[in-house]
C-alpha cells in the first residue's frame, strides 16, 4: 500500500517537473528549437499525401511532403504563389501548353536517407491513381493516366522520367492551364518507389520537408521531429523553404471545442487547428485579437443554388428575385462575425476577383419581380448539411423563400453524405439549396469549372448543382484554361463572374473567415496563414 | 360467459378498480404530479393561443435582423457579434418571452410550447405504439407458447442485444434521408412519424418481455384453462379472459413508458436523428441552445427543465398508479433511457425458451 | 447443466447473427449514400467511382458483400470508408477510455445505489426516504447528455473545478487518468444510482414481509443481523442481474457521454462513424457491443440456472 502510494507521489512529481519545464522554456525570447504543442478537433482524415483532401490534412503535411512544385510559405496573396519545390525552377510549358518539362534538384533524400529519384514521381502519381485517391481527377489528363486508373496495370504513358538527368516530362492530352497548380498539390508529393499501395496514415511514409511524422495514431495524437536530411541536404537545396523554428511538434485530438480554446488561454497547448465556433468568437476575438489572435481570410464561395433546369428556377427573373431578397447583411450575423458578405462567384483572394454587387437587397423589388413572373409551381424543397450555422442559414433561406410567396420545404441532411446526395441526379425534389466550395488551388477555373461549366454536369458527383449549361459560358471557361493564368486571363475570369452573375443561377451571400489563435508562448506576428494549407507549421516559433 | 369469468377471479371487474383510485386518490404525491402533468400539457396547447395573441410570431419565423422596443429602449434581437437577446419577460408586451433561441432570432417562449407539443405528441404516440405491439405480442407469446413464443422472444433479443442508442441513430440517420415507403403510406424524410416509429419499435421489448410473464402465468390460470374447455375461440381467450386482467399492469407501464419515450426522443433529436429541423422539439432545442452554452446557458437550460419536469410527473405519477392498481405487481418497467433492462427475474423468463 | 449451457451458447451466437444481418441491411438502404462517391471525392468522373465500386466490391450481391464483410470482421482487415483505417485497431485503442469510463461509474452506481436503496427501505415512509425517492426520481428523470451539457459549463468552463474529459491513460499519470473521468463517472451514475436506489428499495420491502423473515424476527434474531443475513442477501440478486445487463450494453460504448466529454473510446469512435454513415466501424461496434450484453445476459441466464434448477428443468422439458 505504501509502496503504492509513493509511485503515485512520484508519478504525479514526474508529471509536474515536466510542465515546470515546458513552462520554463517557454519564458525565454524569440528562440530556435522546443516542442510545439496543438490540438484538431478530430484526426485528420488521411495523413498520407497521396490520399489527404482536406485543408485539415493539408495543414498536417504541408511541410512533410514536398511536391516537385509547391506554394510560397507566406499569408495572404504572397501565399498563392507556386514555387518550385523538390524541382529545380518552374515547368518549361512547350507543345501548345500540353508538354511539361522540370527538373528534380540533385542530392535530394528522404528522411530515411534514400536519394530521391526522378522515376520516383511517375511512381508517386501511379501509387495515387492506384490508389483511387479523391485526387485522381485532376491527373486523368495526362497521357495514359485514365488508362492506366482503370487497368493498374504498366505505367502512366505520358510521364517520362529520367533518372541520370533528373528531367521529368509530362505530356498532357489537352492544355490544362491550371496544371502547374495541380503539381502543387500534395497528391503527388514525392514518396520513394515501393512504397505500399495502401492508405499509410497510421505509418506515414518518409519525408522530404522540414519535418517528419515520428508518431501516429489515428484518431487521438501524431508528433513530428525535424527531418534529419533537411539540415543534411534538403534544406540547403530549397532555400525558398523555411527550416522551422521548433524541434519537435506534438498535436492530439480535442473534440470539444470549448476545451480546446481553454486549454490554449491556460498554455496547455501552443496552437488550435479548429476555427472557434460563434459561441465563444467574440469573447476570444475582444481578449486576444492582436496578442493571440488574428481574423484570417479563406478563399470560400458560400452560397444558395437554384436549379436552372425546373420549375420555378428556369426562370431567370425568379432567380433575380431571390438574388435581391436573399440579405447578406442577416448571414453574416448568423455566422457571428465569420462571414463576410460577397454576392459574386469569385471570393477575395482568388486571382481575378473584381468586387461587385447586381443585386443589392431590395426585399420589395424581389416581391415585385415574383409577382411578374408569376412562377405556377411554387412548391419547392430547400437542401442544406446539417453543420451550423449552414443549417441556419438554410432555415434562414427557407424563411425568405416563404416570404417571396413559395411553398418551401426544408431538408437537413448530415454533412457528410450532402454532396453525394444533392449531386445525383435521381434524387427527388432537388430544386434549391445550400452550398460552399473552397478553392483546391489559387486558380479562377477552379470555381468555374466544376460548378458552372454545363460540361461538367454528370449524373452523380455532380457539383454544378444550378445545373447551368449555357454554351457560350461553357466555352469561355474552357478557352481561358488553354493558357497558364496572366493578367488577361484574369480580367476574363473576372467578366466571366459578371456574366455568371447576370445569369443568377445563384445566390451567392458571403466569404468564410477563420482565425489563428495561439498561446502567450508564441510568436503571433510571425505565424503564417496560407490561403491553401492554412498554418504553416514552420512559422511557430516560441517566444 | 366472459364477464362470470373475470368477477370468478375477482382480480378484475369494478370492486379492484374503484379500489385502485381510492388509493390514487389518497396518494398526495402521486396526485400533485398528475397536475404538473396536466398544467404542461395546458401549456403546450396555449402554444397557438401565445403565438397569435401575445408574441404575434410563429414558431419557425427568423427574426435575424429586427429590432423589439423593450421597456422604451431599441434593442436588437440578435447583435452584430450574434448573440441572441435574452429573456425580456414582459418588457416587450410578451414578445421575445424567454428570449431569441438563436441567430436566427426566433421566439424561445413560442418555440418551447410548439416544442413541447411535438416533444408531448411523440411520447404518447409512440407509447401507444410500444404499448399496443408489446401487448399483442406478449399476448401470442404466452398464449401459444412453443415456437411462435420461440420466434418472438428471439425477434425481442435481436433488438435488445443492439446498443438501443446506436440502433435507434442508425434508423434515425437513414430514416431522415430518405424517408419510409411502406406499402401505399411514404413517410418523407422530415416526417415527424419516423421519431414516432423508431421510438415505438425500439422500446417493444422492455415492454413486452414483463408482460409475456404475466401472460405466461395466467395461461396456467384455471379460468383460461375451463374457457379453453368449453371451446372458446382463441382470439376470444386471449382478448376477452386473459387482457382484461393485464389492464391494470398495462396501463401503468404505458405510463411510464410515455416518459422513456420523451427521453429517448429528446437524446436522438440533440443528435440530430429525431424532429428534424426547422420543427422544434424540447431535444432539438437542447442542441440548438448547446450551441451556444457559453455565452446562453438559458436556452440549454430551460428546454432541458421542461423535459426533467415532464418525465418527472409521468414517473412519479406512474409509480403511484402502480401502488394504487398494482400493488402486489413482480413485474416492472422503469423509465429508464432505454439503456437498460427491466427488472432481473423477469429477463429471466424472457430469455429462456 | 452441460447441454443449458450448449444451448444458450448456440442462442447467443443465432442472435449475433442476426444483429450483423439487421445493421448490415440498415446501412444498405440509404437513398443515395453511395460509399464510393464519398470517397471518390469531389470533381470524381464516373469511371473512378466505377474503379472503386469494383474494387471495394460495392455492386456485388448483397449477400456476398455481406459475407465479405463479416470475413473481414473476424480477420481483422475490416477499413472503413472514412479514412480508410484499421477499425479493429481503433476499436482496441478505444477500450481502455470506455473500460475505465464505465468501470469507475459502475463502483459510484452500485455504492450509492445500494447505500440509498438501503436507507430508504429501513426507513420507508420516512423524512430520509422521500428525499432520497426524490433524488432518486429525478436523476431517472433526466436526459443524460442534458445533464452532462450543463456539468461540462459550469463546473469545467466556466469554474474550471475538473478538467474537461479527455481520457489520461492510467499508465501515463493515474491522479489525472481519475480527474479526468471524475465528472464522466458522475454524470453517467446519477441515472443508475436512482435507478438502483429505487429497485433495491422495493425488492428489500418485498423481502422484508416475507414469512421467514418475520420468523427470523420472531426468533428473536437482533434487527441488524436480520437485515445483513436475511434481507440484503436476498434483495440483492436483482440488483446483481441488472447490473450485469447494465454493464454489458455500456461497454458497447456510453455513446452521448463519451461523444459530449470528448473521452475518444469506443462510443465516441462509434459516434463519430455514425456521423460520417461508415458502415464497417459501425458494424463492427454493433456487433462488439451486441456481444456484450449477449454474453453478460446468458453469464446471468446460466448463473441463474446453476442456482435454480427449475429453470435448467423447463428447458430441457421443451
Amino acid at each position: 500500500m505504501r509502496k503504492l502510494g509513493l509511485a503515485l507521489l512520484v508519478l504525479a512529481l514526474a508529471g509536474g517537473s515536466t510542465l515546470g519545464l515546458a513552462a520554463c522554456g517557454s519564458s525565454s525570447g524569440g528562440k530556435e528549437g522546443g516542442t510545439l504543442t496543438g490540438s484538431y478537433a478530430s484526426f485528420p482524415e488521411y495523413l498520407d499525401p497521396a490520399l489527404a483532401y482536406s485543408t485539415e490534412s493539408w495543414t498536417a503535411i504541408y511541410d512533410t511532403y514536398l511536391p516537385l512544385l509547391t506554394y510560397a510559405h507566406a499569408s495572404g496573396a504572397a501565399g498563392s504563389k507556386v514555387i518550385p519545390g523538390l524541382a529545380v525552377g518552374l515547368p518549361k510549358i512547350s507543345n501548345g501548353g500540353k508538354t511539361y518539362t522540370l527538373t528534380l534538384r540533385k542530392g535530394l533524400k528522404y528522411s530515411d536517407g534514400t536519394p530521391v529519384k526522378a522515376s520516383d514521381f511517375p511512381a508517386s502519381v501511379e501509387r495515387m491513381l492506384a490508389l483511387e485517391s479523391g485526387g485522381s481527377s485532376f491527373y486523368t489528363s495526362i497521357v495514359g493516366a485514365e488508362k492506366f486508373a482503370e487497368t493498374k496495370q504498366g505505367n502512366v504513358s505520358g510521364i517520362k522520367a529520367d533518372d541520370k538527368t533528373g528531367k521529368i516530362v509530362v505530356d498532357l492530352t489537352a492544355p490544362r492551364g491550371t496544371f502547374s497548380n495541380e503539381l502543387a498539390m500534395p497528391f503527388v508529393a514525392l514518396l520513394p518507389k515501393g512504397t505500399p499501395v495502401k492508405n499509410l496514415t497510421a505509418d506515414p511514409p518518409p519525408a522530404t520537408g522540414p519535418y517528419e511524422i515520428v508518431k501516429s495514431e489515428p484518431g487521438r495524437a501524431w508528433s513530428y521531429e525535424r527531418n534529419p536530411q533537411w539540415t543534411n541536404a534538403n534544406g540547403k537545396l530549397m532555400p525558398e523553404i523555411p527550416g522551422g523554428h521548433v524541434n519537435k511538434i506534438e498535436l492530439k485530438v480535442v473534440g470539444n471545442d470549448s476545451t480546446q480554446v481553454s486549454e490554449v488561454e491556460r498554455g496547455k497547448t501552443d496552437w488550435m487547428q479548429t476555427a472557434i465556433s460563434a459561441d465563444l468568437y467574440p469573447k476570444v476575438k475582444e481578449k486576444y485579437e492582436g496578442t493571440q489572435f488574428r481574423v484570417e481570410p479563406t478563399v470560400s464561395t458560400y452560397y444558395f443554388w437554384m436549379n436552372t433546369t425546373k420549375p420555378p428556377f428556369d426562370d431567370l427573373k425568379v432567380r433575380q428575385a431571390v438574388n435581391y431578397a436573399v440579405n447578406p447583411a442577416a448571414l453574416e450575423r448568423i455566422y457571428a462575425g465569420t462571414l463576410s458578405a460577397l454576392h459574386q462567384v469569385l471570393p477575395p483572394g482568388m486571382p481575378g476577383h473584381k468586387p461587385f454587387d447586381l443585386y443589392p437587397h431590395d426585399m420589395a423589388k424581389a416581391k415585385k419581380m415574383i409577382a411578374e413572373a408569376d412562377p405556377s409551381d411554387r412548391d419547392i424543397t430547400v437542401w442544406t448539411d446539417n453543420e451550423s450555422p449552414n443549417n441556419e442559414a438554410g432555415e434562414y433561406y427557407q424563411g425568405v423563400l416563404q416570404e417571396l410567396g413559395f411553398n418551401a420545404k426544408f431538408k437537413e441532411i448530415n454533412a457528410e453524405n450532402y454532396a453525394p446526395l444533392v449531386g445525383n441526379e435521381s434524387t427527388p425534389d432537388l430544386d434549391t439549396g445550400w452550398f460552399d466550395w473552397f478553392e483546391d488551388y489559387p486558380h479562377p477555373n477552379d470555381f468555374f469549372q466544376l460548378q458552372l461549366s454545363g460540361e461538367s454536369i454528370q449524373p452523380t458527383s455532380n457539383y454544378n448543382l444550378a445545373r447551368i449549361d449555357d454554351p457560350t459560358l461553357n466555352k469561355k471557361i474552357t478557352e481561358l484554361n488553354e493558357q497558364p493564368l496572366g493578367p488577361q486571363q484574369e480580367a476574363g475570369y473576372a467578366e466571366l463572374d459578371r456574366e455568371y452573375m447576370e445569369q443568377a443561377p445563384w445566390a451567392p451571400y458571403g466569404t468564410l473567415t477563420t482565425s489563428t489563435f495561439v498561446s502567450s508562448a508564441i510568436d503571433l506576428d510571425k505565424v503564417i496563414y496560407n490561403p491553401t494549407f492554412g498554418n504553416d507549421l514552420t512559422s511557430f516559433q516560441l517566444k | 360467459m366472459a364477464p362470470e369469468s373475470i368477477a370468478a377471479t375477482g382480480l378484475a371487474g369494478a370492486g379492484p378498480w374503484r379500489l385502485g383510485l381510492r388509493r390514487l386518490r389518497s396518494n398526495r404525491v402521486a396526485l400533485a404530479s398528475l397536475g404538473l402533468f396536466a398544467l404542461i400539457v395546458v401549456f403546450v396547447l396555449a402554444a397557438p393561443l401565445w403565438a397569435d395573441h401575445v408574441a404575434e410570431t410563429g414558431p419557425n419565423k427568423t427574426h435575424t435582423l429586427q429590432k423589439i422596443e423593450v421597456d422604451g429602449e431599441k434593442r436588437d434581437v440578435v447583435n452584430p457579434e450574434g448573440k441572441p437577446i435574452g429573456p425580456v419577460w414582459l418588457g416587450a408586451g410578451g414578445k421575445f418571452f424567454l428570449g431569441a433561441d438563436s441567430r436566427l432570432g426566433r421566439d424561445e417562449m413560442v418555440r418551447l410550447m410548439y416544442g413541447g407539443r411535438t416533444s408531448l405528441f411523440i411520447g404518447i404516440v409512440s407509447g401507444l405504439l410500444t404499448t399496443a405491439l408489446a401487448t399483442l405480442l406478449a399476448l401470442l407469446s404466452g398464449y401459444f407458447r412453443g415456437w411462435t413464443d420461440t420466434v418472438i422472444s428471439r425477434a425481442m433479443d435481436v433488438i435488445w442485444a443492439f446498443p438501443v442508442l446506436l440502433f435507434a441513430i442508425a434508423l434515425g440517420l437513414v430514416l431522415a434521408v430518405g424517408g419510409l415507403q411502406i406499402g401505399p403510406l411514404h413517410l418523407s424524410g422530415g416526417s415527424i412519424w419516423i421519431p414516432i416509429l423508431i421510438i415505438g419499435v425500439v422500446m417493444v421489448p422492455y415492454m413486452a418481455r414483463p408482460i409475456r410473464g404475466e401472460v405466461l402465468s395466467l395461461r396456467e390460470k384455471e379460468f383460461v384453462e375451463s374457457a379453453i374447455a368449453q371451446g372458446a375461440g382463441t382470439v376470444r381467450i386471449m382478448f376477452s379472459e386473459i387482457l382484461p386482467n393485464l389492464i391494470s399492469t398495462i396501463i401503468v407501464f404505458f405510463t411510464l413508458n410515455i416518459a422513456a419515450n420523451m427521453l429517448l426522443e429528446s437524446a436522438l433529436s440533440f443528435l440530430g436523428v429525431g424532429v428534424q429541423a426547422p420543427n422544434a422539439s424540447w431535444g432539438t432545442m437542447i442542441a440548438t441552445g448547446n450551441n451556444l452554452i457559453s455565452s446562453a446557458p438559458l436556452l440549454t437550460i430551460i428546454p432541458g427543465t421542461m423535459i426533467l419536469l415532464t418525465v418527472l410527473s409521468l414517473n412519479v405519477f406512474g409509480d403511484g398508479l402502480r401502488d394504487a392498481l398494482d400493488p402486489k405487481s413482480k413485474v416492472r418497467f422503469e423509465a429508464h433511457s432505454g439503456l437498460s433492462a427491466p427488472e432481473g427475474s423477469e429477463t429471466i423468463g424472457g430469455l429462456t425458451p | 447443466m452441460a447441454r443449458f449451457v450448449v444451448r444458450r451458447l448456440i442462442g447467443m451466437v443465432a442472435v449475433l447473427f442476426a444483429v450483423s444481418v439487421l445493421t448490415f441491411l440498415v446501412f444498405n438502404v440509404i437513398p443515395n449514400s453511395d460509399p464510393a462517391q464519398r470517397m471518390a471525392g469531389r470533381a470524381a468522373k464516373p469511371e473512378l467511382i466505377a474503379t472503386i465500386n469494383e474494387e471495394w466490391g460495392f455492386e456485388d450481391p448483397l449477400p456476398q458483400q455481406y459475407l465479405t464483410m463479416m470475413g473481414k470482421v473476424f480477420s481483422g482487415d475490416l477499413v472503413s470508408y472514412k479514412g480508410r483505417e484499421n477499425v479493429e485497431e481503433r476499436i482496441v485503442e478505444g477500450i481502455p477510455a470506455t473500460v475505465s469510463l464505465c468501470l469507475g461509474a459502475a463502483v459510484i452506481w452500485l455504492f450509492f445505489g445500494i447505500l440509498f436503496g438501503y436507507l430508504s427501505a429501513v426507513r420507508a415512509g420516512g423524512l430520509l426516504d422521500r428525499g432520497l425517492t426524490v433524488l432518486a426520481v429525478t436523476g431517472i428523470s433526466m436526459p443524460v447528455f442534458w445533464l452532462a451539457a450543463i456539468f461540462l459549463n459550469y463546473l469545467t468552463y466556466k469554474t474550471e473545478i475538473f478538467p474537461s474529459g479527455e481520457y489520461v491513460e492510467f499508465t501515463t499519470d493515474p491522479l489525472e487518468w481519475a480527474n479526468h473521468l471524475i465528472l464522466p463517472w458522475i454524470t453517467l451514475a446519477i441515472l443508475y444510482v436512482g435507478f438502483y436506489s429505487r429497485v433495491l428499495r422495493s425488492s428489500m420491502l418485498d423481502v422484508m414481509n416475507e414469512d421467514y423473515v418475520r420468523t427470523a424476527r420472531a426468533k428473536g434474531l437482533s434487527e441488524r443481523r436480520v437485515m445483513s443475513r436475511h434481507v440484503m442477501r436476498n434483495s440483492l440478486i436483482p440488483i446483481v442481474t441488472l447490473f450485469g445487463l447494465d454493464f454489458g450494453a455500456l461497454l458497447g460504448g456510453a455513446i452521448l457521454i463519451e461523444a459530449i466529454f470528448s473521452l475518444n473510446g469506443v462510443g465516441q469512435y462509434a459516434y463519430e462513424s455514425l456521423q460520417s454513415l461508415d458502415l464497417p466501424p459501425i458494424m463492427a461496434i454493433v456487433l462488439y457491443g451486441a456481444f456484450f450484453v449477449v454474453l453478460l445476459n446468458t453469464l446471468v441466464d446460466i448463473a441463474y440456472a446453476y442456482l435454480d434448477p427449475r429453470i435448467r428443468l423447463g428447458t430441457s422439458a421443451q
